[in-house]
């Protein structure tokens, strides 16, 4: 959301690469509108760093070392529902586009599109809006994104193997500093996309599948 | 020549060689020994005839001697006497029996010819020729001696060897004479000879049987030893080639992360910096030179170009979105290139596998997409991946013309596929193809015990860690 101050957009860049970082930097100075407040460079260290800085639109990176920037992006979104994540990427495939829409994402720019775009696109997820380079919106409309409605975010896929070890909502809630109720509402969604009911069930599915040991 | 089958045919060398020296001393030996002993036994026999024929010489000497009368003129009475007498000792059957002569070669005595009896026989010979009755009575004048010569076999009615022996009675100077016929003596010698010879024989093929089965042994032995090394070798390179392939794989990875993580956003930061020099200019209001935006879409070119081979060595979706996003993916764009109906099913989980399994199953993927591409004709194809009793299980279904399995195991795509089979049993999987007129069916299961727990491990920890 816009800033208070000055009405100026506070955006965050994460990107593991500085000569990036410094390039987009230097051409987003250009732009009276947005004010870089902070940048990191891998996903891990974003969350904390987003916590602090509160930014208004965070442009995020997708292939980095820890954690990559989808993964990020839905940790992001399900902790600071007010801040927008941009994705800026290198990569054109529309899986990656599906999956940054699935985590959360507001919008998708591809890194070698202009400068001006990047601006564009700030300025529209800052408003709420998307925003999806024009390559890339070319290529949703050739490939149609079928609804992944049944397959588990990362995000979700963590939740389930630590409820399929034994952890009660509460413990997960702790050991990934979540509110109880965000763990709630990710169990209803593994629930529903794997059309499971119970608990007992989850704990096979989970074994089954190779999620996690047999004898957790 | 595996050392092994070089080992083998020095083993058999040395036993024939062996066999041969052994072959050859044992016969010579046994050859000397058994002439050794034969002369042995001939001059025994002899010896002991010799005796024999002395004593019944001296048996007949003395029953006759006490008969000379001491007057001399009775002597011819007495004479007819001692010839009946002689006559009528006979001894071994037919063939022994003494004759008599006197110094003219006159016969007094001669029970088997009595034809002889009274006649001269100075000037007889024998078959070789040798005047005999002048020999046995020099030899008897010489106070008695043994003689070979031939002469008729009173059993046989043959002519046969004959050792005679003779001596004088002093008193009248007759010669009296016994004999043996030595065709017995050489029976036996015979006997003796036949006997050791068979022994030889039997050596000769203990030898031979010994030597033969041997080198069969060694044999068979060897080979057993060459197949389990060739089955050992064998097994060392598959895995030797499955970890070149490994190393290909990752290498392939690395460089292709290195030119998408490194050298693109290089060169992004470079068209960064270039749109900030533009925008600089811009804002300056000077004019944008011609160079900068050549240099700008130069630079996009670079970045698309080496996206592409980025993409080519390994595709990052397989590594960011994990594998079943990266088949979706190549599904789509091979639908898109061949205008084949395709089909993806996957499991509702992600990021469960590690890399090197991830990439095995792409490249069966990968390569049998290619294969259905060039060969099959089809019109659509499903892929499906499916955990479900501890296997994850990946099958590719077409609608093509199929092949012939066996047949094609040198062309082209057996190859691969074979590469893909080896490959996919080297990560502990199981490869399947089914083929017939109405499509391709390929099958892989990798077991569950392969990846259990890879995503907490590869997730949950290093977020663990980075906190």
């Amino acid at each position: 959301m816009i800033d208070n101050n000055n009405s100026k957009i506070s955006v965050m860049l994460v990107d593991d690469h500085p000569m990036v970082q410094g390039g987009l930097t230097a051409c987003l100075a250009f732009y009276d509108d947005i004010e870089i407040v902070g940048a990191t460079d891998d996903g891990a260290e974003a969350l904390s760093k987003a916590k602090e800085l509160k930014p208004d639109v965070i442009i995020m990176d997708v292939s980095m070392p820890k954690m990559n920037g989808i993964d990020a992006t839905e940790i992001i979104s399900e902790q600071l529902p007010d801040t927008r994540v941009l994705i800026f990427s290198m990569h054109d495939r529309p899986e990656f586009v599906r999956s940054a829409i699935d985590a959360g994402a507001s919008g998708y720019v591809l890194k070698d599109t202009s400068s001006e775009e990047v601006y564009f696109a700030i300025k529209a997820v800052a408003k709420g809006n998307t925003h999806f380079s024009s390559s890339i919106s070319k290529m949703l409309i050739e490939n149609p994104m079928k609804a992944d409605n049944e397959k588990l975010t990362t995000r979700e896929q963590v939740i389930l193997s630590h409820v399929a070890s034994g952890l009660s909502s509460k413990e997960v809630a702790r050991k990934l500093d979540i509110s109880f109720r965000t763990v709630d509402a990710h169990r209803r969604n593994i629930k529903t996309k794997l059309k499971i009911e119970t608990l007992a069930e989850l704990v096979r599915y989970a074994v089954n599948h190779g999620l996690i040991e047999k004898n957790k | 020549m595996t050392l092994p089958l070089r080992l083998l045919y020095i083993a058999v060398f040395q036993v024939i060689l062996t066999s041969v020296i052994t072959y050859y001393l044992v016969s010579n030996e046994y050859r000397e020994l058994s002439v050794k002993t034969v002369k042995a036994l001939e001059s025994f026999l002899i010896k002991q005839k010799e005796q024999e024929l002395k004593n019944y010489t001296s048996i007949a000497l003395t029953s006759v001697e006490h008969m000379y009368p001491s007057d001399k003129s009775n002597d011819n009475k007495v004479k007819g006497v001692v010839a009946d007498i002689v006559e009528n000792m006979l001894y071994n059957g037919d063939d022994g029996y003494f004759f008599i002569y006197d110094v003219h070669g006159n016969n007094v005595v001669h029970p088997k010819q009595p034809n002889r009896v009274g006649k001269s026989w100075w000037d007889l010979r024998d078959s070789n020729g040798e005047m005999i009755i002048q020999v046995l009575i020099k030899n008897a004048q010489k106070g008695g001696d043994f003689y070979r010569y031939n002469w008729s076999k009173p059993s046989e009615g043959q002519q046969s060897e004959k050792m005679g022996y003779s001596t004088m009675i002093e008193r009248w100077d007759w010669m009296i004479g016994t004999g043996v016929y030595l065709d017995d003596v050489y029976k036996q010698l015979n006997e003796t000879q036949n006997e050791i010879n068979r022994h030889i024989n039997r050596t000769k093929k203990i030898i031979l049987v010994v030597a033969l089965s041997s080198i069969f042994f060694i044999f068979i032995f060897g080979f057993a030893v060459n197949l389990s090394h060739k089955r050992k070798a064998e097994e060392k390179i598959n895995e030797l080639s499955q970890r070149v392939i490994d190393v290909q794989e990752e290498e392939n990875r690395h460089i292709s992360r290195e030119l998408h993580d490194g050298i693109i956003q290089i060169l992004v930061s470079i068209k960064y910096s270039l749109e900030a020099t533009r925008l600089s200019l811009l804002k300056n209001k000077q004019e944008k030179p011609e160079p900068l935006t050549h240099a700008e879409k130069n630079l996009t070119f670079a970045i698309q170009e080496v996206r592409r081979i980025s993409h080519h060595m390994h595709p990052q979706v397989l590594d960011e979105l994990g594998l079943s996003v990266a088949i979706e993916s190549i599904a789509q764009d091979f639908s898109k290139r061949t205008g084949v109906e395709i089909q993806v099913f996957k499991p509702s989980l992600r990021k469960l596998l590690p890399d090197f399994i991830n990439t095995t199953l792409f490249r069966v993927v990968q390569e049998t997409l290619t294969n259905i591409q060039k060969h099959a004709e089809a019109k659509s194809v499903i892929i499906s991946l499916s955990i479900q009793d501890d296997w994850l299980t990946l099958t590719i279904k077409d609608d093509g013309k199929g092949f012939d399995i066996q047949n094609n195991n040198t062309s082209y795509e057996g190859i691969g596929l074979r590469n893909l089979a080896e490959r996919v049993q080297y990560h502990k999987g199981e490869f399947n193809i089914k083929s017939s007129k109405k499509g391709t069916l390929i099958t892989v299961k990798i077991p569950t015990a392969s990846f259990v727990n890879h995503f907490n491990e590869a997730t949950i920890r290093t977020k663990n860690d980075d906190r």
